[in-house]
């Protein structure tokens, strides 16, 4: 253990395939190495310098409509609330396909409060619409059932800070669908309808408690009319 | 000293090949067998940038450096003009090798040489010169970064002033794809790291969520809402192909290394691992014993043998297990854990107070060490593998 070999025949074999293969290898790098060997200290050039290639960036845009944002930083040892699992009505999901409405969605004109008392909330963990909500949707569906100014509404889904980011794209998008399929079931035409999830990066109250994640699983309701 | 030569695509200067000299005196030095055993290192005669490089790196890979009396290894040489350096196994009347490194920074030469050592020891591929994607705060948005595995060199990739979510690094390192909410809803971007260039990877109706690039980079999964659930889809890295894998409601799906196989998690009552072969048919059950809470974020190790993942409801656990199911172990509180190249070490987040930072974990040590402290949360770790 730890004795160091010389062994200058397999070197100069080795050398000789080395350089019958690389046509192109840099004459400097060859001295490198010979001048190591010799030395018993070999030489290792840091590939590219060490450096890692220029990253390009995309160029930058403004971006007037940047989302709201607050850091939703972690709980300290937060207490799971154990919510009941009821299994999601087995009812076909219905495709999503804004359809004739695409344009409105892509042009409109987003408006946040109108909705702002409908927002409905969740249960821990759940993205089942619970009884105290659904009057809300009954109010929203009654509006879109039979709206002549081809106005549409994005749901976007919400979960509190207690889950992984990938675990609460997802729920904030059953979440969203949940009230999509109810106000479906109540009549509007799916098309005028569009989801989006935030998981958890969208909270209303950036607080570590019960009270600040009620308030945070939900969906908002935004009101898109044709410009 | 026996040498041999290796080709090695380079490209700084000039363009052309370089000779890169590497070590063929395996066997030499025993590597040592047990994994969890925290190996005692001395590293004498650096000081600054390169003495905090090598203390950092063998600390990453389960040693634990001390005195020269105390050592199994010694590590010595100096910084100046270049990182030269020796190893010295206990009780060895001579260096098992001594090697000194070219060209980058002092910080890239004290990495080849930290890698050259934990190979010799540990016997696990090199990560030392590796990178890391992640999530970071910036104001009142997130865009997507780019770091060395430790933290060092940070650049923030995208400025759209929005939110972005999952980067998966594209196989060989030469793109990520994440997911951006710059269009509104969210959408999968595929982006050029050399040229810079975006385009849209997945744009359908609902979610397009958390992007995984296959390992032989042919093929991406992801989660998309277009049939009226977060279900697990498939397709080419063209595009093509679109198939639907599971219709239940999926999150995180990781690739086995042949990426033959996905492992998913499907939420029925609670949420589970799952595994489902690429070309389709019925997903089974990962059976994983001793796991309490929710699991979540599985990431597959590049050696295949293991599953990283997250549990819990806000205090977070990372476990792995066995790729074929078994025993899960519980390894230390965090939170989506991704594998380095070595299939050994973690980078992971935690959220300390008001932030989210990156750690690094040895598994069979369960060693954790802070990734440089960089402003605003960090969080969803991808390492370049």
């Amino acid at each position: 253990m730890g004795e160091v070999k010389a062994d200058s025949h397999n070197w100069n074999n080795k050398m000789k395939i080395a350089n019958w293969t690389g046509m192109f290898f840099l004459s400097m790098a060859l001295v490198a190495g010979t001048t190591a060997c010799k030395h018993n200290t070999m030489l290792t050039p840091i590939p590219n310098n060490g450096d890692h290639p220029q990253v390009a960036t995309p160029p930058t845009a403004p971006q007037p409509t940047a989302p709201a944002f607050t850091p939703t930083p972690g709980p300290e040892n937060a207490v799971p609330v154990t919510a009941p699992q009821t299994p999601v009505a087995s009812a076909e999901p219905i495709p999503l396909d804004t359809g004739a409405f695409t344009k409105t969605f892509e042009t409109g004109t987003q408006d946040r409060e109108k909705f702002k008392a409908d927002t409905v909330y969740f249960e821990f963990d759940s993205s089942v619409i619970k009884a105290s909500e659904q009057s809300k949707l009954q109010d929203l569906a009654t509006y879109f059932k039979d709206n002549k100014k081809g106005e549409c509404l994005i749901i976007e889904g919400n979960c509190d800070e207690r889950g992984t980011e990938k675990y609460n794209l997802s729920l904030g998008e059953r979440r969203a669908l949940a009230t999509r399929e109810y106000l479906v079931n109540l009549g509007v035409d799916s098309q005028r309808l569009k989801t989006v999830t935030y998981g958890a990066s969208r909270p209303v109250d950036p607080g570590h408690n019960e009270a600040a994640w009620k308030q945070n699983r939900r969906d908002d309701f935004i009101l898109v009319t044709p410009k | 000293m026996n040498c041999k030569f290796k080709l090695s695509l380079a490209t700084a200067l000039l363009g052309a090949w370089s000779v890169m000299a590497a070590p063929d005196n395996a066997g030499f030095i025993n590597i040592v067998k047990t994994n969890s055993y925290v190996v005692p290192v001395s590293i004498t005669g650096f000081d600054g940038e390169a003495a905090s490089v090598l203390k950092f790196d063998l600390e990453v890979l389960g040693m634990g450096v001390t005195s020269p009396d105390k050592a199994d290894f010694l590590v010595s040489g100096s910084q100046s003009g270049q990182v030269k350096g020796s190893l010295t196994p206990k009780g060895a009347d001579r260096p098992f090798w001594a090697r000194a490194y070219a060209g980058g920074s002092v910080r890239a030469q004290a990495h080849a040489f930290a890698n050259d050592i934990v190979k010799e020891i540990r016997g696990t591929e090199p990560i030392f010169l590796t990178r890391i994607a992640f999530r970071q705060q910036q104001g009142r948005s997130t865009e997507i970064a780019l770091s060395d595995f430790d933290g060092y060199n940070a650049t923030v990739l995208t400025r759209d002033g929005t939110l972005v979510s999952g980067p998966s690094w594209i196989p060989g390192g030469r793109g990520l794809l994440y997911v951006s909410w710059k269009n509104g809803g969210e959408q999968i971007l595929e982006h050029n790291l050399s040229t810079g260039e975006r385009r849209v990877f997945a744009g359908f109706p609902g979610a397009n969520l958390s992007p995984a690039v296959s390992p032989d980079g042919q093929k991406v999964a992801m989660i998309l809402s277009r049939d009226g659930n977060p279900n697990l889809w498939v397709c080419n890295m063209d595009r093509s192909g679109l198939h639907k894998l599971s219709s239940t409601e999926d999150s995180g799906p990781t690739w086995s290394p042949d990426s033959g196989e996905i492992c998913f998690v499907r939420r029925s009552g609670h949420a589970s691992l799952q595994k489902v072969s690429a070309g389709g048919g019925a997903a089974r059950p990962l059976r994983v014993a001793g796991v309490y809470g929710n699991v979540t974020s599985p990431d597959w190790s590049p050696d295949g043998k293991w599953i990283a993942f997250t549990s819990g409801s806000g205090n977070f656990v990372i476990w792995v297990a066995p790729a074929g199911g078994g025993d899960a172990q519980k390894l230390v509180e965090g939170e989506d854990p991704c594998w380095a190249p070595n299939s050994r070490t973690l980078v992971f987040s935690r959220r300390v107070s008001n932030k989210r930072t990156l750690c690094l974990l040895d598994v069979p040590t369960k060693r954790v060490k802070n990734v440089m402290q960089l402003s605003g949360s960090c969080s969803e770790p991808s390492w370049a593998r």
